[in-house]
C-alpha cells in the first residue's frame, strides 16, 4: 500500500491510494480535499448575517429560525449527496471494476462492471465548465457488435485528477487488463 | 525568407475559425488542407470551431490534426455571437495547454476568428489573419463590418489574402499598411478533380452550376439566364449543385417554364460528389455577385470543363484568359459569354479536357500554399509582439477616437480578465496535451487502425 | 484463467465433507450450494444429485472436498479426501480445508489429466445464500430466446443468481429430516415459513373468484347501459370520475383474475395494484370521516354559493372595465360594446343557474361525499369535475360552440386573416400543395380589397386581443388548477408503493447488481471477498415499476404552448381519445 499526492484540476490536492491485494487485484482510491472548517463557517456566518439583516428590517424571529433551519438542511443535502470524500476503484482481474464513490457523510454508492462488459480503460478528453481536462473511463462492449462501445462511463468525476495521476490509474488497471488478454491465449496453446 | 532551409523552427498553430467540418466551403477546405500540409512539413497544428449539432469536445482527424469543437452558441449563419470576452477562458486554456505560438484566425465573416485575435493579442501570442472574401464600402453594415475589420486588425501582425484584389480591397477596409498583407492564393487538389469525358453525354450539351445557393453567388442572375437560353436551345441542360435560401426561385423558374427535364437541382453535395458532377457537363457557368477567389472555377477548369464567369473581385486573376470567358454582372452579358462559349463547343475549337487538366494541375498546389504560409509564419516568429501600452496607442491612433477609446477600453478589460483568470487557474497547473501531430506525434499511423485504448497506451509507455 | 469459487458464508461453520454446486465451465467458476456431511454412501449422493437435476434442470455435481478441523490435522482424513476425488470424478477438483477458528482456508485444485500442475489463482467469493435466492437481478433478463443460447449470453453473476434461485429444491431439507444425506445450507437449521401467510394464500382463492363474479356483473351492466342512450358515452368520456372508476375497475380485474403471474414484473404489479387500491381507500375513508364529522359538508355549501357569487360579480366588473377605456386604451367602440354586452349575458345566465341550484346544493355535496369511500383519486376526479362544471362560464367564453362570434374563433380567424393577407401585401401565396410560400401576382382588384381588408382586421386586431388575454388567463387559472387535481391523482394512481416499501424494508429484494468487499489478506492464502447485493436505487424502483395510467400528461411544451395560445388554438384540460392511445 502506498500514497502519494496529487493535484486536482482545479488545483486542489488530492491523494491517490494505491493497494495490490493479490496479482490480480488492485485497488486504487483518489481522496479529495478535506471539507475545510474555514470554508463551513464562512458559508455559514454569510447566511446567518443576511437572516439578521432580514430579521433587523423585517422584525419577524421566524427569519431567524428558517436560517438556522436552511442552514442545517443545507449541511446535511451537502454532506450526504454533493461532497465525496473519496472515489475509488477496484479491479479485480477476471471478475470485474467496481466503482465507489464515499460521500463525506459515509453513504457509499457502488457500482460494478463485469469483465464481460469492459472493452477497454482508457483516457479521454473532454471540454467540462471551461476548461479541456483528461479524464479516464470506461468503455463498455456493445453486446450487438463486438467493434462498438454502446456507453463510456467516467472514472472520478468528482475529483479530477491531474493527467499524471491518470497515468498511474491507467498503468495499474492496464496491467490487469493485459492478464485478461493473454489468458485466453496461453489456454489456447495448453 | 531565408529561413526556409533545413534549420526552419517548428510552430506550434493554432486555426481559428468558425467555419470547419463538417460544414462545407472554400474557407473550411482551406484550412483542412493546410493544415495537412504544416503537418506534413513538420509544424503542430491544431484547428478550434464551434460545436455542430452533436459533434463538440474533441475529434481527431487524418494525421492527427487535433479538432476543438467550442459549445458556443450559433448566432447567425453558422458564425457564433461574440461579447468579446465570454470565449477568453476556453481558448486561454487550449492555448496554454497545446502551448501555442501563433494564433492563425480565417475569415472575417467569423466572429470567434476576431475573438480569437484579440485575445491571443492579450495574451502575447503572434498572430496571423487570411482573410477570403470582398467587402463593399457604400452600405450601412459593410461600413460597420469594415470599422470592426479595422479595430481586430490594426494590431495584428500579418494578414494573409488570396488575391491581389482582396488585398487591394482588405487593405482599403482596414486603412492597413500594404506591407503586412501578403497575397497567397487558394490551391485544389488536382488529383481529386481530374477530367473524365466518358461520363458526359455528348448529343446534349449541359451546363454545371455548382455553389451555394444564396445571394452573394448570383442565384437571381441564374434565374434569368436558365429561361432565356433553354428556349434559345432546345438541346441545352442545367446541372445545379448546392442548398440554399434560393433554392425556391429555380424552383419556381423550372415550374413556370415546364423545364423539370433540363434543369436538375442536385441540392446539397459532399465535397467527394463534386467532380462527378462536375465531369457530366460541358460548361462551368459562375454567377458570383463577389468573390476574393474562386475556388469553384479552378475545380471545374482542372476536369476540363470551359468557365464561363463574372468579372468580379479576384476572378480575372485566377486563370489566364484562354481558359476563361469574363462576362459583366448582368444576364445579357452572360447569356452572350454563353453563347459564344456554346459556339466554341459546336465547332469544337475548344481545347480538351485532358490539355486543360495538365495545364490547370501546375498553377495552385497545396504544397506550395503552404511553403509560403510557413514563411509568414517565420517572419512572424521574428516579429515582437505588441506590449499593452503600445498597442493601446495603436489602437486609439489607427480607430478614430471613439472606436478607439473604446476598444483601448475593452482590451483592458480583457487584460484585466485575463489576469484573474491566471489567478484563478495558473498556467502551472493546466497540464501539457499530449502531441499527437505529424508523424513524430505519439499516435503514429499503425496505431491509428487500432483500438484507441493501444494508442493511450503507447503514449504512456513512451 | 483465475477459478472464482462462490462459496455460501452459511456454510463456513459446516462440519467435513463433500462440496455439491455448479461448475460453470466457460466462465471457470463454482458455485457452491451446499455441503453434504459424513457418513455418506457416494451411491446415494450421486443418486439424490440426478434427482435434484431433474427437478431443477441444473447440473448439480460433486465439486470438491471441504475439511474442517477442530483439532490437529488429521493426516487420515485429508488422505481420505483426496481418494473422494477419484469415487466423484470432476475436473478440477477443488479441496478446501479450515483450520481450527482460522479464517484464512487453504484453497487447492487438483487437476487428473493434465499431468502439469500448474499453480491456479483461486479467489474465494462469499456469499449469502438466502439474499441471493431471494433477490432478483435488475434489469430483469428477457425470457424469449431459445434457454440455450441465454445460458451462453448471460453475464456472470446472472448464471450464478439464476444457479441459486433454481436450485431451491435443495435447500428444502433440514436436518431433523430424516434421510440418507445430511446438507448443510441457510435453511438447514429449519424451513422458514409463516402460518398467517399460508392462511391468506388459502383464503384468496374463494375471495377472489367471488371479486371476480361481481366484477363481471358490474362490467355486463354498465356496457348494457352505456350501449343504450347514445350521448351518455360522449358525456362519460368528458367526465374524469368515469375514467378514473373505469380505471381502478381495470386494476381489480388485474387482481382477482386466477391466472398465476408468469414472471417477476406481473407479480410485482399485482402486488403495487393491490397496495396502491388499498392505500387509496384508506385515505379516502379517511377523509370521508373527516368530511362528515361537526356538520363541514353544511359549511361548505354555505360558503360555495356567496363564493359564486363573488366571483360572478368580479367578473362583471371586469367586463364593465373591459368596456370602458381598459388601461388607457382606445379600442373599437362598437365591437367592444357587442362583445362586452355577449358576456354580460352570459354571466347572467350562470348566476341564475347557480341560483336554481342552491338549495339542492348540500345535498349534492352529501351524495358526493360518500364516493370518497371509493378511494381518494374518485374523490379528487369528481372535484376536478365539479370545478369543470362550476367554471362553465369561462369555458364559454373562450369557445361558445362552433359560433363565428365566439371570441376564440374570431381571434383565431383573425390572425389567419392577417398572416394570409400580409402575403398577398408582399406579392406572395401559400402553396397548400408544396407546403411553401411562393411567388404570385395578384389583380389590381384583388390586392385592392386585400389591402381594405388587411387595414379593418389591423385596427379591430387590438379590441379582440384584449378580451381574448383576459379570459384566456381565466380559463388557463382552471385549467392549472385541474392539472394539479390530474397530477395529484395520477401520482396515486402510478406510485409502485409494494416495490418501494420492499425497497425500504428488504432492500436485497431488489437487486441492481452486487457489490465487493475485500477481505482481510494472508501471503500465500486467495484472495477473500465478500459479495454483497446493491439494491436498486429509489429513482430506478418507480421508473421501473411505474404503474401505467389512463391520462398522458400534456407532450407539448412551454414553446408550443405559448405558440397555441398566441395563434388562439383550444387548450383543454382533458384529452381526446385519439391522444389518450400513445
Amino acid at each position: 500500500m502506498e500514497e502519494r499526492r496529487y493535484r486536482a484540476v482545479s488545483g486542489a490536492p488530492i491523494a491517490l491510494r494505491r493497494r495490490q491485494h493479490s496479482a490480480s487485484c488492485w485497488e486504487l482510491a483518489v481522496r479529495g480535499p478535506r471539507l475545510q472548517l474555514r470554508s463551513l463557517s464562512a458559508v455559514t456566518s454569510a447566511v446567518w448575517l443576511a437572516a439578521y439583516g432580514l430579521f433587523v428590517l423585517s422584525e419577524s424571529s421566524m427569519v431567524l429560525s428558517a436560517a438556522i433551519f436552511i442552514t442545517l438542511i443545507g449541511l446535511i443535502v451537502y454532506l450526504h449527496f454533493v461532497k465525496i470524500d473519496q472515489e475509488s476503484l477496484l479491479v479485480i482481474g477476471s471478475l470485474g471494476i467496481q466503482v465507489t464513490s464515499s460521500y463525506a457523510s459515509g453513504k457509499e454508492s457502488t457500482t460494478f462492471i463485469e469483465m464481460s462488459q469492459v472493452k477497454d480503460v482508457v483516457i479521454n478528453e473532454a471540454i467540462h465548465m471551461q476548461k479541456v481536462i483528461y479524464y479516464l473511463c470506461i468503455l463498455l462492449q456493445d453486446p450487438q457488435d463486438p467493434q462498438g462501445v454502446s456507453e463510456v462511463v467516467p472514472l472520478f468525476q468528482s475529483s479530477q485528477p491531474r493527467l499524471d495521476c491518470l497515468m498511474e490509474v491507467y498503468k495499474s488497471c492496464q496491467e490487469i487488463l493485459e492478464q485478461r488478454k493473454t489468458a485466453p491465449q496461453s489456454s489456447g496453446i495448453k | 525568407m531565408a529561413a526556409g532551409g533545413p534549420a526552419r523552427r517548428a510552430h506550434n498553430v493554432c486555426m481559428v475559425s468558425d467555419f470547419f467540418y463538417p460544414n462545407m466551403g472554400g474557407v473550411e477546405s482551406h484550412i483542412y488542407q493546410l493544415s495537412q500540409c504544416l503537418i506534413e512539413r513538420g509544424h503542430k497544428v491544431l484547428v478550434v470551431t464551434h460545436a455542430y449539432g452533436t459533434r463538440k469536445g474533441i475529434r481527431y482527424l487524418t494525421n492527427g490534426l487535433k479538432v476543438y469543437y467550442l459549445p458556443l452558441k450559433v448566432m447567425y449563419n453558422q458564425s457564433t455571437a461574440t461579447t468579446l470576452f465570454h470565449s477568453l477562458p476556453l481558448l486561454r486554456y487550449i492555448f496554454v495547454r497545446e502551448r501555442v505560438t501563433i494564433v492563425h484566425a480565417h475569415s472575417s465573416f467569423s466572429a470567434m476568428a476576431h475573438d480569437a485575435l484579440f485575445h491571443a493579442k492579450t495574451m502575447g501570442l503572434r498572430t496571423v489573419f487570411t482573410d477570403h472574401s470582398l467587402f463593399g464600402f457604400a452600405d450601412v453594415s459593410s461600413v460597420l463590418t469594415n470599422k470592426l475589420l479595422t479595430v481586430s486588425l490594426c494590431d495584428t501582425n500579418h494578414i494573409i489574402c488570396v488575391s491581389y484584389t482582396s488585398k487591394e480591397n482588405t487593405v482599403l477596409r482596414a486603412a492597413l499598411d500594404p506591407q503586412i498583407v501578403s497575397v497567397i492564393p487558394n490551391a485544389v487538389d488536382p488529383t481529386d478533380f481530374t477530367p473524365d469525358p466518358s461520363r458526359r453525354d455528348d448529343s446534349i450539351t449541359t451546363i454545371v452550376v455548382v455553389s451555394r445557393l444564396v445571394y452573394r453567388k448570383g442565384i437571381d442572375l441564374l434565374s434569368g439566364i436558365i429561361p432565356e437560353l433553354c428556349q434559345k436551345y432546345p438541346d441545352l441542360h442545367f446541372l445545379v449543385g448546392g442548398e440554399g435560401p434560393k433554392r425556391i426561385v429555380l424552383e419556381e423558374v423550372r415550374e413556370r417554364y415546364q423545364l423539370h427535364d433540363r434543369v436538375r437541382l442536385l441540392g446539397a453535395l459532399e465535397h467527394q460528389d463534386v467532380r462527378n458532377v462536375l465531369v457530366q457537363g460541358h460548361i462551368f457557368l459562375n454567377t458570383s455577385l463577389t468573390e476574393a477567389f474562386c475556388m469553384a472555377i479552378v475545380e471545374a477548369a482542372s476536369c476540363g470543363l470551359q468557365v464561363v464567369s463574372t468579372r468580379v473581385g479576384g476572378i480575372p486573376e485566377v486563370l489566364p484568359e484562354n481558359l476563361i470567358l469574363l462576362c459583366e454582372p448582368s444576364v445579357k452579358s452572360l447569356c452572350d459569354g454563353l453563347e459564344k462559349a456554346i459556339a466554341q463547343l459546336r465547332s469544337g475549337t475548344l481545347p480538351s479536357p485532358e490539355t486543360v487538366h495538365n495545364k490547370v494541375k501546375t498553377f495552385y498546389t497545396w504544397r506550395n500554399v503552404a511553403e509560403r504560409t510557413e514563411k509568414v509564419y517565420e517572419r512572424v516568429a521574428d516579429e515582437v509582439v505588441l506590449s499593452m501600452d503600445e498597442r493601446l496607442n495603436r489602437l486609439i491612433s489607427h480607430c478614430g477616437p471613439v472606436t478607439g477609446y473604446i476598444f483601448a477600453l475593452f482590451a483592458v478589460l480583457n487584460f484585466l480578465f485575463l489576469v484573474f483568470l491566471r489567478w484563478m487557474t495558473p498556467d502551472s497547473i493546466i497540464d501539457v496535451a499530449i502531441d499527437a501531430t505529424g508523424p513524430k506525434g505519439a499516435w503514429t499511423k499503425q496505431y491509428f487502425l487500432g483500438k484507441k485504448g493501444r494508442v493511450k497506451e503507447e503514449i504512456l509507455n513512451s | 484463467m483465475v477459478l472464482k469459487v462462490f462459496f455460501p458464508s452459511c456454510c463456513s461453520s459446516a462440519e467435513s465433507g463433500i462440496l455439491i454446486g455448479r461448475w460453470i465451465s466457460e466462465q471457470n467458476s463454482a458455485v457452491i450450494l451446499a455441503v453434504v456431511h459424513f457418513p455418506f454412501i457416494p451411491a446415494q449422493v450421486k443418486q439424490y444429485l440426478s434427482e435434484v437435476q431433474q427437478v431443477t434442470k441444473i447440473k448439480v455435481s460433486v465439486l470438491g472436498s471441504w475439511s474442517n478441523s477442530k483439532q490437529e490435522k488429521e493426516e487420515s482424513l485429508s488422505e481420505f479426501l483426496e481418494d473422494l476425488g477419484t469415487i466423484f470424478s470432476h475436473e478440477p477438483w477443488i479441496q478446501i480445508s479450515k483450520e481450527r477458528d482460522s479464517k484464512f482456508w487453504s484453497c487447492s485444485t487438483l487437476q487428473k489429466q493434465s499431468n502439469s500442475p500448474k499453480e491456479e489463482e483461486i479467489i474465494l467469493v462469499y456469499y449469502d445464500q438466502r439474499k441471493v435466492m431471494l433477490s432478483h437481478l435488475h434489469p430483469p433478463l428477457d425470457t424469449t430466446p431459445s434457454t440455450d443460447h441465454k445460458a451462453n449470453d448471460a453475464s456472470k453473476l446472472a448464471a450464478m443468481f439464476d444457479t441459486v434461485a433454481n436450485s431451491k429444491i435443495l435447500f428444502m431439507t433440514d436436518r431433523y429430516d430424516d434421510g440418507p444425506i445430511k446438507l448443510t445450507h441457510w435453511q438447514s437449521d429449519g424451513v422458514e415459513a409463516s402460518i398467517i401467510v399460508e392462511l391468506m394464500k388459502q383464503a384468496s382463492v374463494p375471495a377472489c373468484m367471488l371479486l371476480t363474479f361481481l366484477l363481471s356483473l358490474t362490467s355486463a351492466i354498465c356496457k348494457r347501459r352505456m350501449l343504450k342512450f347514445w350521448p351518455l358515452p360522449f358525456l362519460w368520456s368528458k367526465l374524469s370520475t368515469c375514467e378514473q372508476l373505469g380505471h381502478r375497475l381495470q386494476h381489480l380485474q388485474v387482481i382477482s383474475s386466477n391466472k398465476k403471474a408468469q414472471n417477476q414484473i406481473q407479480l410485482m404489479r399485482k402486488a403495487n395494484i393491490f397496495v396502491s387500491l388499498l392505500i387509496d381507500v384508506a385515505l379516502g375513508i379517511l377523509l370521508m370521516s373527516w368530511l362528515y364529522r361537526k356538520n363541514r359538508i353544511g359549511h361548505l355549501a354555505d360558503t360555495l354559493i356567496p363564493v359564486a357569487d363573488h366571483v360572478a360579480k368580479e367578473l362583471q366588473d371586469l367586463l364593465q372595465w373591459l368596456m370602458g377605456a381598459p388601461a388607457g386604451l382606445k379600442m373599437n367602440r362598437a365591437l367592444d360594446q357587442v362583445l362586452g354586452r355577449f358576456f354580460l349575458y352570459h354571466i347572467h345566465l350562470w348566476i341564475s343557474y347557480i341560483h336554481l341550484m342552491s338549495p339542492f346544493i348540500e345535498m349534492i355535496l352529501w351524495y358526493v361525499g360518500l364516493s370518497a369511500c371509493l378511494g381518494l383519486t374518485v374523490a379528487l376526479c369528481i372535484l376536478s369535475d365539479i370545478i369543470a362544471l362550476l367554471t362553465f362560464h369561462i369555458y364559454c367564453f373562450y369557445v361558445y360552440g362552433a359560433s363565428v362570434l365566439s371570441l376564440l374563433r374570431l381571434y383565431c380567424l383573425k390572425i389567419y386573416g392577417l398572416s394570409s393577407l400580409w402575403r398577398l401585401f408582399r406579392g406572395k401565396k401559400w402553396n397548400v400543395l408544396r407546403q411553401r410560400v411562393d411567388s404570385c401576382s395578384y389583380d389590381l382588384d384583388q390586392l385592392f380589397i386585400g389591402t381594405l381588408l388587411f387595414t379593418i382586421l389591423l385596427f379591430l386586431l387590438p379590441t379582440t386581443a384584449l378580451y381574448y388575454l383576459v379570459f384566456t388567463l381565466l380559463r388557463l387559472l382552471v385549467v392549472v388548477v385541474q392539472g394539479l387535481i390530474h397530477l395529484l391523482v395520477d401520482l396515486i394512481d402510478s406510485l409502485p408503493l409494494y416495490s418501494i416499501i420492499l425497497r425500504l424494508c428488504r432492500s436485497y429484494r431488489l437487486a441492481a447488481g452486487v457489490k465487493f468487499r475485500v477481505l482481510e489478506q494472508k501471503h500465500g492464502k486467495p484472495l477473500r471477498l465478500l459479495m454483497q447485493i446493491n439494491p436498486l436505487s429509489y429513482g430506478s424502483v418507480v421508473q421501473t415499476y411505474r404503474l401505467p395510467t389512463y391520462s398522458c400528461y400534456p407532450k407539448d411544451s412551454w414553446t408550443s404552448l405559448c405558440k397555441k395560445l398566441f395563434f388562439g388554438e383550444l387548450i383543454y384540460p382533458w384529452k381526446h381519445k385519439g391522444e389518450k392511445q400513445d
